[in-house]
């Protein structure tokens, strides 16, 4: 990602219940949280499991597939002149449990060719030398 | 037991309210919003026939800086007896404000209890609304504006019920046109279909004319008990009923959170508020004579007409089209011009269009108006209504 439109957009959110998520973009894998007593995935990141309450988490590697579930393009962004982005918000292929979307971008979409339930596939971008953000694209 | 909440019916009363002048984004906070605050409560006062140092109860939303520490204080108030606060962001707890107030003084906490809220804004790109709650999710490259977020709402409902801009606009339209009316509104000038279509896009499928303005004000209504408000100079306007909440992992709504059940996506949040509400208040959608719907973007007018069942789910478009919500219509919409064209205070002007209404004096007066619907702002949780009948 170039510098020009990295600095108009927020450093991606680092806490004790988003780190992992992070690490793994870095290391090329998508990861969701799993409830480790029931199986359900969730998101966003909790402390605890919405389907049987309980604390016991862990990270859990999902496909990497999945579908536009709905998008918006930043028309109007702090740097007029910086290129137009879309944020879209993605439905994972292969959880557990209430469907789990995830809020990223779809980077080679076209402003006319970005529509609701695309088929879709994780990119991971580097961000700086710690972290990656996982972007997608779409998929044949 | 949950039916329960019929139990506040009729026992509260709203009595006074009073704002400042409306003015734009930053216009009239060189002082914060304090002064601001302080002059609505003293207008509000003044309608309710008390002194502010009467009032003995505050409440507010959404974080508001201006506490009871401060305005007790300011007005020589004898005796603080209640303050109550609302969670959540922008507008989306200002009827819950309303509930904390109606219970306090319907169950004697207090006698008069204010709701406030100062509204100063200013600052960054999309960095207002009133202070919005953050989801821990990583959402890189993230949100950056309440627009966007609704947006993706907008976006969802015209993919799976056909909603057009077409329908958007109808909203815009139906504001400007209520506001010609109504000397404080902000944007009295009407506008066309064409008018809409051809402003500027801000975030696809949201342009300029689908958005309210940001707006500087200072708000207060002042609520007191059914029995007390006999002696109020104002004709009676009493609580039928009040609701807060959200669906199911409504969590953080459109921001940040995009986890809620499917058919809560495209939506208000507001479906399970609205059953809450009618239930508690004992009245339906068909008693309701107008609706003041917070409009802070056209689209979740119509998602609200859907949660509040003035029509089925998902079609709403071609009930605002067939002409519906304008006055006249079967359920006229925001008859002030609402956050699209009178102002943008988080919702407090919604109620006092409820309340002029009820006591016959708006601008734009519905003949026989006798229940109204103010629905607060689809926000992250909670979300909240009210509904207020002529005493």
């Amino acid at each position: 990602m170039a510098e020009a439109d990295r600095a108009e957009l927020p450093m991606p959110g680092w806490s004790p219940l988003t780190e992992g998520y992070w690490q793994a973009a870095h290391d090329g894998r998508l990861v969701v949280q799993r409830c480790t007593d029931c199986g359900a995935h969730r998101w966003p990141p909790a402390w605890a499991c919405y389907r049987c309450q309980s604390p016991g988490w862990e990270w859990s590697e999902v496909p990497g597939t999945g579908t536009v579930f709905t998008y918006t393009w930043a028309d109007a962004r702090p740097v007029p002149d910086s290129p137009l982005y879309n944020i879209a918000v993605v439905e994972l292929d292969g959880t557990e449990g209430e469907p789990v979307r995830l809020m990223s971008q779809v980077v080679d979409a076209a402003k006319d060719h970005l529509r609701c339930d695309l088929p879709v596939e994780v990119v991971f971008e580097p961000f700086d030398d710690d972290v990656a953000v996982p972007l997608f694209r779409l998929r044949a | 037991m949950t039916d329960t909440g019929s139990w506040l019916r009729g026992r509260a009363a709203f009595v006074g309210f009073g704002h400042t002048r409306y003015g734009k984004r930053g216009e009239l906070g060189a002082a914060g919003p304090v002064p601001l605050v302080v002059e609505a409560v003293a207008k509000a006062a003044a309608d309710a026939g008390i002194s502010p140092a009467d009032i003995d109860g505050w409440c507010s939303y959404s974080g508001d800086s201006v506490e009871p520490a401060i305005l007790a204080s300011t007005f020589g108030a004898k005796h603080l007896r209640f303050t109550g606060m609302g969670w959540g962001g922008g507008g989306g707890s200002m009827g819950g404000a309303f509930l904390y107030a109606a219970m306090a003084v319907a169950t004697g906490q207090a006698n008069y209890v204010a709701v406030t809220r100062g509204v100063v804004q200013g600052g960054q790109f999309g960095n207002r609304f009133g202070g919005m709650g953050r989801t821990a999710a990583p959402r890189f490259p993230g949100l950056q504006t309440p627009g966007q977020s609704f947006a993706l709402a907008a976006r969802r409902h015209m993919h799976v019920y056909g909603t057009t801009i077409d329908h958007f606009g109808e909203i815009a339209i139906n504001a400007r046109r209520n506001a010609k009316n109504n000397p404080d509104a902000r944007f009295r000038e009407e506008i066309t279909m064409e008018d809409h279509h051809e402003s500027r896009m801000i975030c696809d499928p949201l342009r300029l004319l689908d958005f309210c303005m940001e707006s500087d004000s200072g708000n207060c209504v002042i609520l007191a008990s059914a029995e007390r408000a006999k002696d109020a100079p104002q004709p009676p306007v009493v609580l039928a009923g009040g609701a807060m909440g959200a669906p199911y992992r409504w969590g953080q709504g459109m921001f940040g959170g995009n986890n809620m059940a499917a058919e809560d996506f495209a939506s208000a949040g507001q479906r399970t508020v609205a059953d809450d509400l009618y239930r508690n208040a004992g009245i339906g959608p068909g008693d309701v004579d107008l609706a003041n719907i917070y409009d802070h973007f056209t689209p979740m007018v119509l998602m609200g007409l859907e949660d509040f069942r003035f029509c089925a789910k998902g079609e709403s478009g071609p009930f605002v089209a067939d002409g519906n919500i304008r006055l006249g219509g079967t359920i006229p919409v925001n008859p002030h011009g609402g956050n699209l064209a009178e102002v943008y205070n988080h919702g407090m002007s919604h109620v006092y269009e409820a309340m002029r209404q009820l006591r016959g004096t708006s601008s734009n007066q519905i003949d026989g108006a006798e229940v109204a619907l103010v629905v607060a702002g689809s926000s992250p949780t909670p979300t909240s209504a009210l509904l207020l009948r002529k005493g």
